[in-house]
């Protein structure tokens, strides 16, 4: 006889363990199934050595202090979770060049007050625009928040009335509407930093997109984890399991079984599962092809796939170090230090998707000015990120693997000593590298991406967010993660797991499940 | 002052072009064509060769070396083709299938990287005086038997990122076979580093590989070779244990120690190796089992010893009950049961078989402890150095096959 539960939800990521645990709040018989021996996808951590390094996550925004929380930290309490969230100290460094060719250090603070007047110190004259600006990021932020819990049925008159601003910026890229508000070029220049955070240039971006996350770090600040992201799926999983929730690791499904055109179940690596909805923490590509009856796709997602045309903006490359002296020895004061070539976001990620010779962008972050006790006393641990295009990773041959790889980590070690003076070659102990290989290897994702698509032009957030009804036809079957509506990132797919969980459920109360 | 953004000419039509935004969108899909969705992905392809789940080999040939008790075995794929590609000193572990039980063994590759993309592997199995998997499989492993093992695991190999430009190898009896891959490496173009190897067995005729090696090191200037022989004293060969002042002797300004042997060689280099006086990033070792005896471990639970418990496995939808020594990990009462359950480096470090205690106690000892902090906070456990002493109920994740 096979196992019958309500739901099932297919992959432990950061969007699969939301969607679990909303489902098991809700009172629901949930199993969790995951490729993996553990959850959290890219929220894993791995140990080498004496160091336990942190893959993936920068800084999680969205979480807020105890006492005025953040949607992600609210969230968090509502299922229950506990997490030792230690509060990142500023929002970047960046060493790079102005567009004007002027080279540029600088290091901004958390909080729009201060915010503000450290961009008054960088850039004389702009407090006017900057307060404009803020100003104008409430609106779009408290706009977006009302059209987010429309679950895609925004009442237009009360867009026009409440958030007018919403309305005429939202369309627009955030280069054009820095432009149109006359935002000088340098404050232009500083606030485009983060835009790797989403994968997207700022003459794509969707301003309204750019403004949320950027005004989510701004205002609430920053933070992380005590003992790498994998604290967090481990307390997601923990609660799930005091739920009643029930997980199978090393469990791959395979194919998607349908009574009709309706999902009735899950051919897995252990075995068939009956269930009433399936919450697959999947790209809808991967689905599509290899997971269910071709005869059952309908015209309109074959549309939107070759529309999409396998763009899912560009790929991870880690380096991760553990290094035998401490961050104050090596002279490590920053959290987060972006080094970058040019701070034109659209050259950079030209540059970037442009293979090695051309890379000149890597982020670089040390645990141990967040916490201290990240590594061992005498030691820390960091890591470097940066991206790359698929053609070059798709091309190169395995035995030159390890050597192509290597070549990035020196580059981005040598950035290190030369830009920023911090000098970590002689005290790697432990060392690392990930690449899109490694990053498809642990999540299957396509070609090893974290963001599912590109979030642009006609495929943004917002345009996703008020086409809800219209993108998801499987009935019985919720592709959820980074290709949802809310992009990539991990508060995006906490919010985007809560989201399709709410949604299944309401699909289930309607066909009277 | 209240905001009024203009970002077109006009602000009405901004407020359009947002309504606007589903029918762009809608537009933009109706207008592509319904292509069939493919997901054939070439960076994917390449991982899962890299990393596969696991690898089904048969046995091609076994050379046979008497002189250490010891055989090798070349496998190839069972279905042909190339074998995943590794890192010259990284290991398989071999599932075997012994009476009822399902064990796994891990063997250090002692090819080279690039016989595995010419479709070979290589592990020597050596017989030891408790050795149940190895004594099994020299005894009844013959040419033509199918096995499965994972991709090639483990941590120890060179890496030019970390480590000196040159390496000193101490090697104790079987502990040569990452070294041979290294150096065949070396000698193939694969990898680029100097390597001394300094070869610790009891006499000259219980040396594995000698010819093997002697012909490396005269084929390649990267590669030296020297014997230490503890129970002889022989023209050309150093005499007695591989200490600190050997190493010294023969170490450039800069290098990097590697260590693979028995448990005892590893003792005795506990005291030598601090007189180098390198930074502990200079010098790696090969991981090593759990200790024979866990009662003799610090820490371990006080009337615990020689005891019998139950455990409840739960795997998926399965379920079952098993006894378990106090004396044996929890991956071995796992194996005993006949419980096809995941395992790797039998040493506590890869993490593979990671589990999740839901009730009972186990005692976990430190040497071997490579958890997560948040696993060891949430009871998540590595049975192959986890030893129960009390009865207790575990989740266990399945293992592909």
């Amino acid at each position: 006889m096979n196992k019958h539960v309500d739901i099932v939800v297919v992959g432990a990521g950061n969007a699969g363990l939301s969607a679990a645990l909303h489902c098991a709040t809700e009172g629901k018989k949930v199993l969790l199934i995951e490729q993996h021996n553990l959850p959290g996808g890219c929220a894993t951590s791995f140990v080498r050595g004496r160091f336990e390094f942190e893959p993936s996550l920068h800084e999680l925004c969205d979480i807020g202090t105890e006492d005025d929380p953040g949607e992600i930290r609210q969230m968090m309490n509502d299922y229950g979770v506990k997490v030792d969230w230690r509060q990142v100290p500023d929002c970047f460094r960046i060493i790079s060049k102005y567009t004007d060719g002027t080279p540029m250090d600088v290091s901004m603070p958390f909080g729009v007050e201060n915010f503000i007047d450290k961009m008054e110190y960088y850039v004389p004259g702009s407090r006017p625009k900057m307060e404009e600006y803020f100003e104008l990021l409430n609106e779009i932020m408290a706009g977006t928040a009302y059209i987010s819990s429309s679950n895609g049925h925004a009442d237009s008159e009360v867009l026009k009335k409440e958030y007018p601003n919403l309305l005429r910026t939202g369309a627009y890229p955030v280069k054009k509407v820095w432009d149109a508000m006359k935002i000088p070029k340098k404050c232009q220049d500083i606030m485009s930093t983060y835009w790797g955070y989403l994968g997207i240039d700022m003459e794509r971006m969707a301003f309204i997109h750019y403004c949320n996350m950027f005004m989510k770090y701004v205002a609430k600040a920053a933070y992380i984890p005590a003992h790498t992201s994998h604290e967090i799926s481990n307390a997601m999983i923990e609660r799930f399991r005091e739920l009643g929730g029930e997980v199978w690791y090393n469990c791959r499904a395979e194919e998607f079984l349908f009574n009709g055109d309706r999902l009735c179940g899950v051919r897995t690596t252990s075995g068939i599962i009956e269930c009433d909805y399936v919450l697959a923490n999947i790209n809808p590509d991967i689905i599509y092809a290899k997971m269910m009856p071709k005869e059952l796709i309908p015209e309109r997602e074959k549309k939107l796939s070759t529309a999409r045309n396998h763009n899912y903006s560009a790929r991870m490359y880690t380096v991760y170090v553990g290094l035998n002296k401490s961050a104050e020895e090596l002279g490590i004061k920053d959290y987060c230090i972006f080094l970058a070539g040019t701070s034109d976001s659209a050259v950079e990620y030209k540059n970037l998707l442009g293979g090695y010779k051309k890379n000149d962008f890597t982020i670089f972050l040390c645990s141990n000015i967040v916490n201290p006790d990240a590594s061992p006393a005498g030691t820390s641990v960091g890591f470097f990120t940066s991206m790359g295009g698929p053609e070059e990773w798709s091309r190169l041959k395995t035995e030159k693997y390890v050597k192509y790889k290597n070549l990035y980590a020196k580059k981005f070690i040598r950035m290190l000593k030369e830009q920023a003076g911090i000098d970590i070659e002689p005290y790697i102990e432990e060392v690392c590298v990930a690449t899109p290989w490694t990053f498809a290897r642990y999540l299957g994702t396509p070609e090893g991406s974290v963001y599912g698509y590109e979030t642009a032009d006609w495929d943004g957030m917002m345009a996703r967010m008020m086409m809800l009804s219209s993108d998801y036809p499987i009935k019985g079957l919720r592709p959820i993660g980074a290709a949802g509506p809310r992009g990539d990132g991990y508060s995006s797919a906490y919010v985007c797991g809560r989201l399709m969980a709410r949604l299944a459920l309401k699909d289930l109360r309607e066909e009277g499940g | 002052m209240a905001v009024n953004v203009k970002v077109g000419l006009i602000g009405p039509l901004d407020m359009l072009k947002f309504k606007n935004m589903s029918k762009v969108r809608e537009d933009y899909i109706q207008a592509a064509p319904a292509n069939e969705i493919t997901a054939d992905y070439p960076i994917n392809k390449k991982a899962k060769l890299l990393h596969p789940d696991y690898q089904k080999l048969v046995i091609a040939e076994i050379i046979d070396h008497p002189e250490a008790a010891s055989k090798t075995y070349i496998f190839k794929a069972k279905n042909g083709g190339p074998l995943a590609y590794f890192r010259a000193g990284q290991y398989i572990s071999l599932k075997m299938k012994i009476g009822e039980s399902f064990v796994s063994r891990p063997y250090s590759i002692c090819s080279s990287p690039k016989e595995a993309l010419e479709g070979t592997l290589a592990i020597t199995v050596q017989s030891k005086a408790d050795g149940f998997a190895a004594d099994y499989f020299l005894a009844n492993a013959a040419v033509g038997d199918e096995f499965t093992a994972s991709g090639p695991q483990g941590n120890f190999y060179y890496e030019d990122l970390r480590d000196a430009k040159s390496v000193i190898a101490l090697a104790g009896g079987s502990g040569i076979t990452p070294f041979l891959s290294m150096a065949k490496a070396i000698a193939d173009g694969t990898e680029d580093f100097n390597l001394t190897i300094l070869f610790g067995n009891r006499t000259e005729d219980s040396i594995l590989f000698k010819e093997e090696l002697e012909e490396l090191a005269a084929s390649c200037d990267k590669i030296k070779i020297l014997h230490v022989l503890s129970d002889e004293e022989k023209e050309c060969y150093e005499h007695g244990f591989i200490t600190a002042d050997l190493i010294k002797r023969l170490a450039p300004e800069e290098y990097s120690v590697f260590v693979c042997g028995p448990r005892a060689m590893y003792r005795f280099l506990e005291s030598e190796l601090p007189k180098l006086e390198l930074p502990e990033k200079y010098i790696r070792r090969e991981i090593m089992g759990v200790a024979k005896d866990i009662s003799e471990i610090p820490g371990y639970p006080e009337g615990a010893a020689g005891k019998c418990f139950t455990l409840t496995i739960r795997q998926g939808p399965n379920e079952y009950t098993i006894p378990a020594s106090s004396e044996e990990s929890i991956l071995v009462a796992i194996e005993r049961a006949g419980i096809v359950a995941p395992s790797r480096c039998r040493a506590g470090e890869c993490g593979w078989c990671r589990s999740k205690v839901i009730s009972g106690d186990y005692f976990a000892p430190e040497e071997n402890e490579s958890r997560r902090y948040s696993d060891r906070v949430t009871d998540n456990i590595h049975p192959c150095v986890t030893f129960p002493v009390g009865d207790m109920v575990i989740e266990v994740p399945a293992e592909y096959t």
